[in-house]
């Protein structure tokens, strides 16, 4: 193998190897990555949303309502999910929640006319097929779909990977790896850390496809996209550093740990709900743990080191962040309150404050609002909570103007291009030297500009690769929060929504902080490309937020965070 | 569960504003790319203070400066001092606004491969300057601080632009510490940068002024007794002139018909003029921008605005500017806006080629016409054409007073009025005294060499 590198070295360095390939790989790329993005998006933006009915409610004269959802909100007002237009029905009367062994419960939402459960009033109830459920006096049953509907069903649902199959994408991104992998190689002095690098990184993700493969899942755009930024992360990170390589591998499989717990975490609601309480523990002891041990790097206090080895729990934090303000339909409906959420949120985003660490706290902001939201469904809230928060950021402002000093040169950098806009003017630079399509993998200048490979990571992409793959890579988030706001309808749970809501948002925020603070369009607040950056604990934090996006992918066979009916039924049709 | 999914809608908005905000940069960089590509901070394009801006020649291919590795000027030293202003220095004293204004050019940037090159091969940028000239027309300064400008009124091709004084970029001098003054204003472009007072040949000015305003202005007769009362002052002549005709009047630059034109025609006429002709306006071309000249009557006394027509007073001129003006004179009204960069080469095709743009219609091209005989008769009898042989020269001179105890300045601008070599000049020397003595001969050698230039190309 190695004798293979060093032929190739010596190649390149007789004939210019590298200058030659480079100028015909540099219009191949974007085109590969186009088609990579394109199956993954395609297949994931245009797959047929067909409801899973989960049981009937059958009601008086006969008529009988689709369940769709693990969790059913039931009244007279239109925006139930099953509307009951009779006049003792009061217009939010009761949550119908389904568990994941197959039972369901009935819970009163302040309702006027009660609920009934054969015959005895009740606030919330555990339900049989068949028992006679009265809501404010009018009679329902609940009915079983059968098994024959239930397969029928599972047909017409759109499989994942059926039309647009994964495998055959996997295989156009280990294209691209191997061409940037020998790219780089040609390039470097020491080729042969790069190589490995990138046959580690494939490996991994074959290996990850095949046990997804074993656990009946076809599903693999989410991963997959996933997969192509972080090839661009060692592409980076090859350029710039290659000695830190093994450590972003090293994390790169820590992440995928942390993907798969989740992902198992997520399958049963009720063990979701319960770590919850872990969840909301364990994010606050990071931040303790960070507030006492932390060291200052770059301005802000969020790093700790451990054995030698550097890290940001607060990246962390953001899971349990999610895990903790996610929440069922049932408790958004009775516990109308967020009292407890948002004492969590401020205690959160205060620590990150002292930690002066403004970026990560901007990013817990937006995900406590866009949770916020997605469980009160009022602006008017939301608006008041930002308005208080404006006043106390203006406050704030006001007796430590050093705060502002970070945003000074937003807007001017070409006036600061040698004090406070040196990076944003080195990376518009950059970006512009670099064209549409790059000056070549490994040909940057911006790597010699601190942060370039983290804050910066839009325009050394830019640089090396071209505008037009940078581009690509914002649209890569943005494929898979619009697959988020897609899957949103067939939810089974507000759990699971909410939850995917805010992972994407995050994703989205961090995005747009990190781009917008690379070209001035925002203040730069040093927060990382999800993927892309380079950084251990944020690769292993966007793995796991990628897991709640998985846990929302509904289609047939797609997501491990979805429990598959066992294979002897799926094999009797 | 259907009113929890409706609010994913803040995903919506979050992804519309992440795609606006990509869409703002993309548009901002199709617009504003070629600006940061060459940004002075950039290892891409920067060798130390200089841009390496690849090859530039003269307009007949002689090689002014080379900086695709390092920065190399001419092996010719002369040539050097006399085209530094043009390229700037080793040091940043002194900027090229032309380099720098074709610098995406130069380094060879495009908004698609943005510097990618495969090859590496640099582009070369082709000035309108003739090397040959500005080293005729640097020789001709001997040392005396002053500019000299020669372009073609008809294309806009400027052939010489020199100032003095100057120095050899390889060998540079000690400025700093300079103490004979030989390099007051060393830094500057005076061709560009400065504005002169330009004496009797602002006469032109009140002349097209008169021309086009006073009808029987040829048949009127001035009276000259070497001074003229006005006001409590006294306006004092070159000499006595006795009657004169208007063409008389400018033949002699007698200040006494020229101070009772410019009292007749008003302060409001003669400002409208000096801002009409160009004169109180700053130039802009090839990422030069000159400096604006000044003619301000507020408040002026009689006898204030008759020194304003006669070119004193408060009146200033550019040079560049005030050789387009010769150039509408020459052209009927109207002249080529002046440029200096005629082609950046690079690849298969010209990455960029000069397109000749011209002035407004500045005057009367009747006016124009009447003017332009009026110089022509100075030369002939004033200046003597023996001056110019071959050359139909059209011409003014001036001699601006700077104050009691300094030597005047000495002016001196016009044009040929010849199809094959429509040239517009301006000589000035500092402290040089009498305008068409010390300017007139110098004019004479640059423009032979101007023409001799233009021989050449065929």
């Amino acid at each position: 193998m190695s004798q293979f590198f060093e032929s190739l070295s010596a190649l390149a360095q007789s004939a210019g190897l590298a200058d030659l390939t480079g100028a015909a790989l540099r219009y191949l790329f974007p085109l590969l990555a186009l088609l990579i993005l394109g199956r993954c998006a395609r297949s994931l933006l245009l797959f047929q949303k067909e409801p899973e009915v989960w049981a009937w409610l059958s009601g008086p004269g006969g008529a009988r309502l689709a369940v769709t959802h693990w969790e059913t909100l039931l009244g007279r007002a239109k925006t139930c999910d099953v509307v009951l237009d009779y006049p003792t029905i009061s217009r939010t009367h009761a949550v119908l929640t389904r568990y994941d062994d197959g039972s369901w419960t009935i819970s009163d939402v302040g309702s006027k006319g009660g609920i009934q459960v054969n015959g005895e009033s009740t606030s919330m109830a555990a339900v049989d097929f068949g028992d006679r459920i009265a809501l404010g006096g009018v009679e329902f049953q609940l009915v079983p779909i059968t098994k024959e509907q239930e397969v029928i069903q599972a047909s017409v649902r759109t499989r994942a990977g059926d039309e647009i199959r994964p495998g055959v994408t996997l295989f156009f991104l280990t294209v691209f790896q191997i061409l940037t992998a020998f790219q780089l190689m040609l390039r470097a002095e020491e080729p042969l850390p790069i190589g490995s690098a990138f046959l580690i990184l494939t490996g991994i993700q074959w290996a990850f496809f095949l046990f997804m493969r074993i656990l009946r899942r076809t599903g693999f755009e989410v991963e997959s996209i996933a997969f192509f930024l972080t090839t661009l992360d060692l592409a980076v990170i090859a350029s710039d550093d290659p000695s830190e390589l093994r450590k972003q591998l090293v994390c790169i499989a820590a992440g995928l740990m942390v993907f798969l717990i989740i992902c198992w975490a997520l399958r049963d609601l009720e063990r979701a709900k319960k770590l919850r309480y872990v969840a909301a523990a364990g994010g606050l002891a990071l931040l303790a743990i960070n507030l006492l041990f932390g060291v200052e790097q770059y301005g802000a206090r969020n790093w700790i080191y451990i054995g030698g080895i550097s890290f940001q729990p607060s990246e962390l934090v953001k899971l349990c962040f999610i895990f903790v303000g996610a929440s069922t339909l049932q408790r958004i409906m009775t516990k109308r309150n967020m009292f407890l959420f948002i004492a969590y949120s401020a205690l959160i985003c205060g620590c990150l404050v002292l930690m002066s660490d403004f970026g990560t706290a901007l990013i817990f902001f937006v995900a406590f609002l866009v949770i916020a939201y997605m469980r009160s469904g009022s602006f008017a809230t939301i608006a008041l909570i930002v308005t208080a928060t404006g006043f106390g950021g203006v406050l704030a402002l006001r007796f430590k103007p050093y705060i502002l000093n970070r945003f000074s040169a937003w807007g001017h950098v070409w006036e600061n291009a040698l004090t406070t806009g040196y990076q944003q003017t080195r990376a518009m630079m950059c970006i512009a030297s670099g064209g549409l399509f790059g000056l070549g993998i490994g040909e940057g200048w911006l790597k010699y500009v601190a942060a370039s490979d983290t804050d910066l990571v839009f325009a050394f992409v830019s640089e090396e690769w071209g505008l037009i793959m940078a581009i690509l890579m914002v649209l890569a988030v943005v494929c898979l929060a619009a697959f988020v706001a897609r899957s949103a309808s067939v939810g089974r749970s507000s759990f699971y929504t909410i939850s995917a809501c805010a992972a994407a948002a995050i994703l989205l925020i961090q995005t747009m902080l990190n781009v917008f603070g690379t070209v001035d369009l925002l203040p730069l607040t040093g927060v990382t490309f999800p993927f892309v950056s380079n950084g251990g604990s944020s690769m292993i934090a966007c793995w796991g937020l990628l897991a709640f996006i998985k846990g929302a992918d509904t289609r047939q066979n797609a997501s491990v965070a979805v429990k598959l009916p066992p294979r002897k039924e799926m094999e009797e049709r | 569960m259907k009113r929890i999914s409706h609010r994913m809608v803040f995903l919506i908005v979050l992804v519309a504003a992440l795609l606006l905000g990509i869409l703002a940069f993309t548009v901002h960089y199709f617009f504003r790319s070629d600006d940061w590509v060459v940004f002075s901070g950039s290892p891409h394009v920067y060798t130390g203070n200089n841009l390496s801006s690849g090859r530039v020649t003269d307009r007949s291919g002689t090689l002014l400066l080379d900086s695709t590795d390092g920065r190399s000027y001419s092996e010719d030293a002369a040539l050097r001092s006399a085209t530094m202003h043009l390229l700037g220095d080793r040091f940043g004293y002194i900027s090229s606004p032309v380099l720098n204004e074709y610098a995406d050019e130069l380094v060879g940037f495009s908004k698609v491969n943005g510097l990618y090159s495969l090859t590496d091969a640099s582009n070369t940028a082709v000035l309108t300057i003739s090397a040959q000239v500005q080293k005729t027309a640097q020789a001709a300064l001997a040392g005396r601080k002053g500019t000299i400008g020669v372009y073609n009124y008809k294309t806009g091709e400027i052939l010489c632009a020199v100032t003095s004084p100057t120095y050899d970029p390889d060998n540079m001098p000690d400025v700093e510490n300079d103490a004979t003054g030989a390099y007051d204003g060393v830094y500057l472009n005076r061709f560009f940068q400065t504005s002169y007072v330009p004496g009797s040949i602002f006469k032109l000015v009140t002349s097209i002024a008169a021309l086009e305003n006073i009808p029987d202005i040829t048949q009127r007769t001035f009276t000259c007794s070497g001074t003229w009362e006005i006001g409590g002052d006294t306006i004092i002549c070159n000499g006595v002139h006795g009657t004169l005709t208007f063409q008389e009047a400018l033949a002699h630059s007698c200040n006494v018909a020229f101070g009772q034109l410019a009292v007749e025609l008003g302060p409001e006429t003669m400002t409208a003029y000096a801002e009409q002709l160009g004169v109180t306006e700053s130039l802009k071309f090839d990422g030069v921008t000159t400096a604006a000249g000044s003619f301000d009557l507020e408040g002026a006394a009689d006898s204030e605005i008759a020194w304003s027509g006669i070119g004193q007073y408060t009146d200033l001129v550019n040079p560049c500017q005030y050789m387009v003006l010769m150039g509408a004179i020459a052209n009927g009204g109207q002249a080529a806006i002046p440029h200096l960069m005629a082609r950046v080469e690079g690849g298969l095709t010209d990455r960029y080629t000069a397109r000749t743009a011209y002035t407004e219609t500045l005057m009367d091209a009747a006016a124009a016409s009447q003017l332009a005989d009026m110089m022509r008769y100075n030369v002939v009898n004033m200046y003597g054409a023996g001056q110019f042989p071959d050359l139909k020269v059209c011409a003014k001179s001036g001699t601006a007073e700077l104050g009691p105890g300094t030597t005047p300045n000495a002016t001196f601008a016009g044009f040929i009025q010849d199809e094959n070599y429509p040239l517009a000049f301006i000589v000035i020397v500092e402290n040089g005294g009498s305008g068409s003595a010390t300017c007139a001969p110098i004019a004479g050698q640059v423009l032979n060499a101007c023409v001799a230039a233009m021989q050449n190309e065929g």
